[in-house]
């Protein structure tokens, strides 16, 4: 879905409507600027009536007080504003752009220098600069695009520089660089084309604003005395006073409605084409509850010492199915764990559990009990409650699930408030201790602690209203070798303490296998294989468990045998 | 570069004023047309080349052009601006007595739209794409679109010409009101244009307030905050926090694009403020003038700047700590 139809496609209904009306007002405009000489029966400049009239057959708006006729002004004045428009928003990305890849790519004091002068033009009071400007350089029109352009090219460069830098690091830009393309061909093949849907909406932007400051510049009697504008003609209705009088809805409304057209038309369009430029269509934001089918009777709860039971679960993302009829069970004091390539589902199916699916997922399942309870029939409020105090996750980006601007301990005494505890700031500084916090770092903020201290305090906040439960969802990515195996020791000491019961995600098979009671291998959405570890090990049933095992094999040969599986890969 | 980020800061904003304060030097000099020409017009004939040349000592205009920099920045720094070509008055003077009205507009304007915009913009970023998402943005937009000057002409014609409710043309309050009688008389002067102002400005923030509550949305840490058990408020709460640091820079740079805005919305209503005095400034070529309010407004959007750098730190623990950007 790069293409401009697949953007298009993917836009959500509403977005594609505000751009639909938003290209229907360009038209309308656009078309008043090319048909201008059809539409006027009179000139917008010369008299061509007694001053003051009112509408009429002859004169549609009637006419200003020099007699000139209103609507000529109005057609005529749309070209104007959409010369100004077009002309100050090429020059004025085409600058922005240059400067924000010079600025981007040689880094360095090209970039500070190139940055302090986009500041400088940021800070500088925009209109008045103008208005200072055009009083020394002249009321030309011309004139007025080139300051136009002169003022507003900082913004884009300032946004598309840091577009380049991110672009920069990319993986295939990096390969090509490594690989010895150069840098003209770098920036044209892989940069400047990215950049472009942040290029269109930023040209969109610098249109309306240079639309708005040539109409105000105007609109203060200084724009150029030649040009018919719709600012000019909302100059004299203001010198002739036409408020006060019935003339406003005629002299005022038009042009003022004219330009508001014109720049809500810039806007829409400009949203669209921002959202084309970002189809972030995935976020936390807003989850489905699971879907409850309350017509049939409650499910049998599962066998005993099950703590839970997941029977046929799917999720499926606007009918791109992920996880297809899943069936889990962890046993009460046993280890489960859940391997899959990346891709395969398995952290989606764990997130299902507690709804938390990201949008647009939704999830179906035939029964998902927890001991007694379906959650599939808690509402959103219940299901609520559930996550922290019956089922805990540790998410997959650990690194990144601390709450930047609150200190650790806050942000697990916030988790602590929401259980039994009677001081939730004391049970969280004991969980963080309990972890391996030391004290002293209690007050730290996420950005002053270790990847391996993170990854604990997400642990400590999951686990410190004592859930049932514990998803751990990849939880040693990132981490270094020891730290792994510390984090993963940390797992099981809190299994004893707490008296939880875990279930591991991960797509490391041996890490999972050393330690794990029972096994789950996720395939393309499905669970292809199930049961105690040693038996699906020597046992493999499934092809695709087969092919993890010969992988895993073929390691070991390699590196000679420090443990095999099954057998503890400490 | 080790330096301490204050010391960073005030350079970097030193070098902004002192380009504004070049801007300033070099645009007449560069410029056609001088002072003389608005005293005599070129077309009402020939001028006497002795007090041609009076009018120029007077202003500074003689002399190499080091010359002129060097008496510029002398009286610039002694906080001597000159004298206005339009009625004689010391400069400092004129620009002073406007300087209080335009910090109250911008001022006003620049609170209300935050408030405005950082409360509309959560509210819609919040589910993006839904119903009341897309509602806001809309109506926002359409806001954004309307030009200062139609607003404003539309808010004078409805409340000052139909209704009556405040003053039409001429809002310099009279000196001899005091007290409440002047405030109510000053707030009445001040509405409309603020409302327009804030109108102007509600529209930046709200962007990047509803972006910001988009994109904190999709952060790792709103997901733990959810997986912990928190209600929807508490998980916004954590959000808002986050959002709160580009937002705040946001506001604070809109403060020089509303100083600019005020030139148009002050001229509609003829609010005393700096805005309407550089548009006649510039009408009538007062250069003295125009120079002394570009350079205090340049003054003051960078002050604004300053403000947001200082408060930054307030809201990121990561700066605060580290002390670096």
């Amino acid at each position: 879905m790069s293409g401009p139809t697949g953007r298009w496609a993917a836009l959500r209904p509403s977005t594609r409507g505000l751009a639909a009306a938003g290209a229907a007002m360009l038209v309308v405009v656009v078309g008043a600027a090319v048909f201008a000489d059809l539409l006027a029966a009179h000139p917008p400049d010369r008299a061509s009536g007694a001053p003051y009239e009112r509408p009429s057959a002859a004169h549609l708006l009637g006419t200003d007080d020099l007699g000139r006729d209103l609507w000529a002004q109005l057609v005529f004045g749309a070209r104007v504003s959409l010369l100004v428009g077009l002309a100050a928003a090429t020059a004025a990305t085409a600058v922005g752009a240059a400067a924000a890849l010079v600025a981007g790519w040689r880094g360095g004091w090209v970039d500070a220098v190139i940055m302090r002068a986009v500041d400088l033009a940021l800070s500088l009071p925009f209109l008045v600069l103008v208005l200072v400007l055009a009083a020394y350089f002249g009321r030309g029109l011309d004139v007025l695009i080139v300051l136009i352009a002169g003022v507003l090219w900082a913004r884009p460069a300032r946004l598309l520089r840091g577009q380049v830098l991110k672009l920069r690091e990319l993986g295939h830009v990096v390969a090509a660089e490594a690989m010895g393309a150069g840098p003209a061909r770098i920036l044209v093949v892989h940069i400047l084309r990215r950049l472009a849907p942040l290029l269109s909406s930023q040209f969109v932007r610098a249109a309306a604003v240079a639309v708005i400051v040539q109409s105000g510049v105007a609109f203060l009697g200084l724009g150029d005395p030649g040009r018919v504008s719709w600012g000019s003609t909302l100059y004299f209705a203001n010198n002739g006073s036409a408020i006060l009088t019935d003339a406003w809805l005629w002299w005022v409304v038009p042009p003022g409605a004219a330009l508001t057209v014109l720049i809500v038309g810039l806007a829409f369009a400009g949203f669209a084409a921002e959202e084309m430029a970002d189809p972030q269509i995935v976020s936390h934001g807003w989850q489905r509850p699971i879907r409850r089918r309350l017509a049939e009777e409650a499910p049998e709860p599962g066998p005993p010492g099950t703590v839970l039971d997941v029977r046929a679960l799917s999720v499926d993302f606007d009918g791109a199915p992920a996880v297809r009829e899943a069936d889990l069970r962890v046993g009460r004091g046993r280890l489960l764990g859940l391997v899959g390539e990346s891709g395969s589902g398995k952290s989606t199916l764990g997130l299902a559990v507690i709804g938390l699916v990201p949008r647009p997922g939704r999830i179906r399942c035939e029964a998902l009990m927890m001991g007694e309870t379906d959650l599939r029939r808690l509402g959103r409020l219940g299901l609520q409650r559930v996550r922290g105090r019956e089922v805990a996750v540790v998410p997959q980006a650990a690194m990144s699930a601390l709450d930047p601007t609150m200190t650790v301990l806050r942000q697990v005494a916030e988790a602590a408030a929401l259980g039994e505890a009677a001081d939730p700031a004391g049970a969280a500084a004991d969980m963080l201790a309990r972890v391996g916090i030391g004290e002293g770092r209690h007050r730290a903020f996420p950005h002053e602690l270790s990847g391996g201290q993170r990854q604990r305090a997400v642990m400590a906040m999951a686990v410190v209203n004592r859930p049932g439960l514990l998803i751990a969802d990849e939880p040693t990515t990132g981490l270094d070798v020891v730290t792994q195996q510390a984090v993963l020791d940390l797992l099981d000491d809190l299994r004893a303490d707490l008296g939880l019961d875990v279930w591991l995600i991960s797509h490391d098979l041996p890490l999972v296998a050393s330690r794990c009671d029972d096994l789950a291998v996720m395939h393309a959405g499905r669970i292809v294989e199930t049961g105690p570890t040693a038996e699906v090990l020597s046992r493999p049933r499934h092809p695709h468990t087969r092919e993890l095992l010969a992988a895993f094999d073929r390691l070991e040969a390699a590196w000679g045998n420090p443990g095999a599986p099954g057998g503890g890969v400490r | 570069m080790t330096l301490p980020r204050w010391a960073r800061l005030g350079a970097q904003y030193l070098i902004v004023v002192a380009a504004a304060a070049m801007v300033n030097f070099a645009l007449p000099r560069l410029a056609p047309g001088d002072p003389v020409d608005y005293l005599a017009p070129p077309e009402s004939g020939p001028v006497d080349p002795a007090w041609r040349q009076s009018v120029l000592e007077r202003f500074d205009l003689d002399g190499s052009w080091l010359q002129q920099l060097g008496s510029y920045l002398g009286n610039l720094i002694r906080g001597d601006l000159g004298v206005s070509v339009i009625d004689g008055r010391p400069v400092a003077e004129v620009v002073a007595g406007r300087l209080g009205w335009s910090l109250l507009l911008v001022g006003a304007a620049v609170a209300a739209s935050t408030v405005a915009g950082v409360a509309l913009g959560f509210a819609a970023g919040w589910r993006r794409g839904s119903r009341r998402d897309v509602g806001l943005l809309t109506g926002v937009l359409a806001v954004d679109a309307l030009p200062a000057f139609f607003v404003g002409l539309m808010l004078l014609m409805v409340f000052s010409v139909r209704l009556g409710w405040f003053p039409v043309y001429g809002a310099v309050a009279p000196d001899d009101l005091s007290g409440w009688a002047w405030m109510i008389d000053a707030g009445q002067r001040l509405a409309l244009p603020a409302v327009t102002l804030t109108l102007v400005g509600v529209a930046s923030v709200f962007v990047v307030a509803r972006s910001a509550m988009i994109s904190e949305l999709g952060e790792d840490y709103v997901f733990m905050a959810r997986a912990k058990g928190l209600s929807d408020r508490a998980v916004r709460a954590h959000a808002r926090r986050n959002a709160m640091i580009p937002v705040s820079t946001a506001a604070l740079l809109g403060f020089s694009t509303l100083v600019g805005a005020a030139t148009v919305v002050e001229t509609v209503f003829s609010y005393p403020g700096l805005g309407s005095l550089a548009f006649a400034a510039v009408r009538a070529r007062d250069y003295p003038v125009l120079q002394a309010v570009f350079l205090l407004l340049s003054l003051v959007a960078v002050l604004a700047n300053l403000a947001a750098d200082l408060l930054y730190p307030l809201f990121d623990p990561r700066v605060r700590r580290l002390g670096a950007r």
